[in-house]
């Protein structure tokens, strides 16, 4: 059956419609900057017509829902990226300072153990001179004032990295609650019927900015979504956040628990994957070296100064502090302060150097694991060098993937001002014609009534 | 609405890029300014590892190079004095020659003996002469080498040792840079101060003058034989010297080639970045400047 009244119906209701088209449209171009924003489209369902003897009447449009356009599985792939650039980030950054250290200038350990060599040359061509061997006792103060200076600025490097791994986890602790409450928001609408976009958007923000501290594997529920680190440790489920604490461990770092574990050695990715492997195993590896470099030196050099007589005669003692082992660089120091006690004879008369080549000799000495002094020092330029080079490379091509990630993301989700305005002049459209025949049947029925009152 | 969406957001993509360009015009204009490319160790892992022994190897070369300039002035006025020792030596055998001569009267033969006691006193502060406040003659005690001693015949002894020192001027490579006195002077096969003493004796005495003048012609020869140690070695410093600083040109070489910035390519990309970073600019001053909504009107 179909009269003018139904006829007038089915225009309002398409007016009705493209005015919640409209809305979406005006929505989308309300929120064009808006970070993490996914555009909605009105998805327009026809009506179920009407079957009237062998006719079939449609019934007009209605507005079924305003869907956001997003692609769940490039979210994934962006949140992955942005873990791994959270990790070059931080690791580059925290290398970057330690690298300083080991810049060649004027005052770096390498420049400082050629100096102390030049110092004794220098003392072989006039044994006796007091000045030269004050010299010799100068050089020997700066190399071990650099090497001081070198450990504990890694130290101090170290305490900072230790900060900012407890900040971070603070942040986390942060973002895994906020997106608990999201979580809950979601899954009550969603259990309403109604859609949850704008919500899903802020969630994805603040999933996106958790990636970028901590290693993030996400699962998705009946019950919103499940957060876990790589290796299962809960973060937030459902509408429950797990936090993260923070407790000093055993090497004087703080570490990172989950409900009493232990967690600090599996996180590899984000922020804190980066500052973990700096602070745990880039800057203990440098001072490691820097140790056996220092106790390598030290060692030699003492050994050959017993071997010699000072300037009175007397049998030569030791040159630097002994220190071996863990500590050494932070600590070593120069062990005689009267220039009188190098020993650089080797027979006990006062302008004899012969024991000046013993000690001259051991820059040449392969005594550190099998490496010259300078060579030895040389790798580990090389190596805190190669970590940052590397970790920089890496986080270029980690920056193009991500970016390319987000023009993907742009091209799914963005908002397109051009596309919006044709929408809202289609659905503008739309409407007039709807809003015209409304006026059109308006007439037709005043025909109608004016049928009954002929002059 | 089946064609191919785009990113409708350049700006982000524009944002990196400048940052690129940015980033490379900052690199390029510091390598320009400091001359090397290896301003910090991971500009060049490897090549800043060799710049590290590179500049040990030139260190040490200039070492060598300062050591040979002091040695250099030790053995050159070992060697002066050495030749005055000569000179003396020669005055005293023609003195003694002319004493020896049988119309001489005993109080000229007094005066030549006593002229021959100058010479003695000169050779003894000869053999004393210090290099920078040390003894040169000494071996390697740092005490006067040669003093007076009645007990000994000659009346003088010698107070130092027999030691003598190498200095390093090269790598593996050490050069003895003293004689001890006792070799020189007071030598089995020609000893200075005992000749001399010999022919004053022999001359007061007017008996053996002509043998007493043969052993100071030994002592003669053998502080002229002794002599060429000295010059040998001045040569070999020489030779050093030339071949050290061969050496640090050739370090130079490495290390420019190891570490200095390309100037005509570096300043080429500093030119490209600069283009790259103004035509970045212009595109993000024009794009997204209008959208369909300004043309509905």
């Amino acid at each position: 059956m179909s009269s003018l009244l139904s006829t007038m119906f089915l225009a309002t209701g398409a007016m009705a419609a493209d005015q919640g088209a409209l809305e979406a449209t005006t929505n989308n171009a309300a929120n064009v900057n808006t970070p993490g924003y996914s555009r909605e489209v009105p998805i327009l369902q026809e009506n179920p017509p009407v079957v009237v003897g062998n006719l079939t009447f449609g019934t007009g449009v209605s507005l079924a829902k305003l869907e956001s356009v997003r692609d769940p599985i490039l979210q994934l792939r962006i949140q992955q990226e942005t873990g791994q650039q959270g990790q070059l980030n931080s690791f580059t950054s925290a290398l970057s300072q330690a690298q300083t250290l080991f810049t060649a200038g004027a005052s770096d350990i390498g420049s400082e153990i050629s100096n102390l060599f030049s110092s004794i040359s220098q003392l072989s061509t006039n044994p006796s001179s007091t000045a030269l061997r004050q010299g010799v006792l100068t050089a020997a103060s700066n190399l071990t004032s650099t090497f001081n200076n070198t450990a504990s600025n890694l130290a101090a490097q170290r305490s900072n990295l230790d900060l900012n791994v407890v900040q971070s986890v603070q942040q986390v602790n942060t973002l895994t609650q906020q997106i608990a409450g999201l979580n809950g928001q979601i899954t009550s609408l969603q259990n309403l019927g109604q859609e949850a976009g704008t919500f899903i958007d802020q969630r994805d923000v603040l999933i996106n900015q958790l990636s970028g501290l901590i290693d993030v594997s996400e699962i998705k529920s009946d019950s919103g979504i499940t957060l876990t680190t790589a290796n299962g440790t809960a973060l937030v489920s459902g509408t429950q956040s797990f936090s993260l604490t923070t407790q000093p461990g055993a090497t004087g770092v703080q570490h990172i628990f989950s409900q009493g574990t232990d967690i600090t050695s599996t996180l590899s990715s984000g922020t804190l994957g980066g500052l973990i492997e700096v602070r745990d195993q880039k800057i203990p590896a440098l001072l490691t070296s820097l140790d056996t470099l220092a106790s390598g030196l030290a060692t030699a050099f003492n050994s050959a100064n017993t071997a010699g007589f000072d300037l009175n005669g007397n049998a030569g003692g030791v040159l630097f502090t002994p220190v071996v082992g863990a500590g050494s660089a932070a600590n070593i120091g120069v062990a005689i302060t009267d220039p009188a006690l190098i020993a650089a004879s080797s027979d006990g008369s006062a302008g004899s150097n012969g024991n000046l080549a013993n000690l001259n000799a051991i820059q040449n000495q392969t005594i550190i694991a099998g490496a010259t002094p300078t060579t030895y020092y040389g790798n580990i330029v090389f190596s805190v060098g190669n970590d940052v080079s590397n970790g920089t490379a890496e986080l270029q091509s980690s920056k193009l993937v991500l970016q390319q990630l987000q023009d993907q993301r742009g091209s799914i989700s963005g908002v397109s001002l051009d596309e919006e305005a044709a929408n809202m002049t289609q659905y503008q459209q739309a409407y007039d014609a709807a809003a015209h025949i409304v006026t059109t049947v308006n007439q037709m029925l005043e025909t109608v009534i004016n049928m009954g009152t002929l002059p | 609405m089946s064609s191919i969406r785009v990113n409708p957001y350049p700006l982000p993509d524009l944002l990196s890029a400048l940052a690129n360009t940015q980033q490379q015009q900052n690199t390029s204009s510091l390598d320009l300014a400091t001359g090397t490319r290896i301003n910090k160790p991971s500009d060049d892992p490897a090549g800043a590892a060799q710049m590290v022994t590179n500049t040990a190897q030139s260190s040490q070369a200039d070492t060598f190079l300062r050591s040979i300039t002091s040695v250099t002035g030790l053995l050159q006025t070992a060697d002066s004095t050495l030749n005055s020792v000569v000179t003396a030596l020669q005055r005293a055998i023609s003195l003694g020659v002319q004493g020896a001569n049988g119309t001489l009267s005993d109080s000229d033969r007094a005066d030549v003996a006593s002229e021959l006691t100058g010479i003695k006193q000169q050779l003894l502060s000869l053999a004393n002469t210090p290099y920078q406040g040390e003894f040169i003659f000494s071996g390697t005690s740092t005490a006067q080498p040669f003093v007076a001693d009645a007990t000994s015949s000659s009346g003088i002894k010698y107070n130092g040792n027999a030691g003598t020192n190498n200095v390093e001027v090269g790598q593996n490579y050490s050069l003895q840079v003293n004689q001890a006195g006792s070799q020189l002077f007071t030598s089995a096969s020609g000893n200075v101060f005992q000749s001399v003493s010999d022919l004053i004796n022999a001359l007061q005495t007017n008996s053996n003058i002509g043998s007493a003048v043969s052993e100071v012609s030994d002592a003669y020869d053998h502080i002229t034989g002794q002599r060429v140690f000295y010059g040998n070695a001045l040569n070999q410093l020489q030779a050093q010297q030339n071949f050290l600083n061969s050496e640090k040109v050739d370090l130079a070489t490495a290390a420019d080639s190891i570490s200095a910035t390309d100037m005509a390519a570096t300043s080429t990309a500093f030119t490209q970045s600069q283009v790259a970073t103004q035509a970045d600019l212009a595109v993000m001053s024009r794009i997204s400047q209008t959208s369909l909504f300004d043309y509905l009107k």
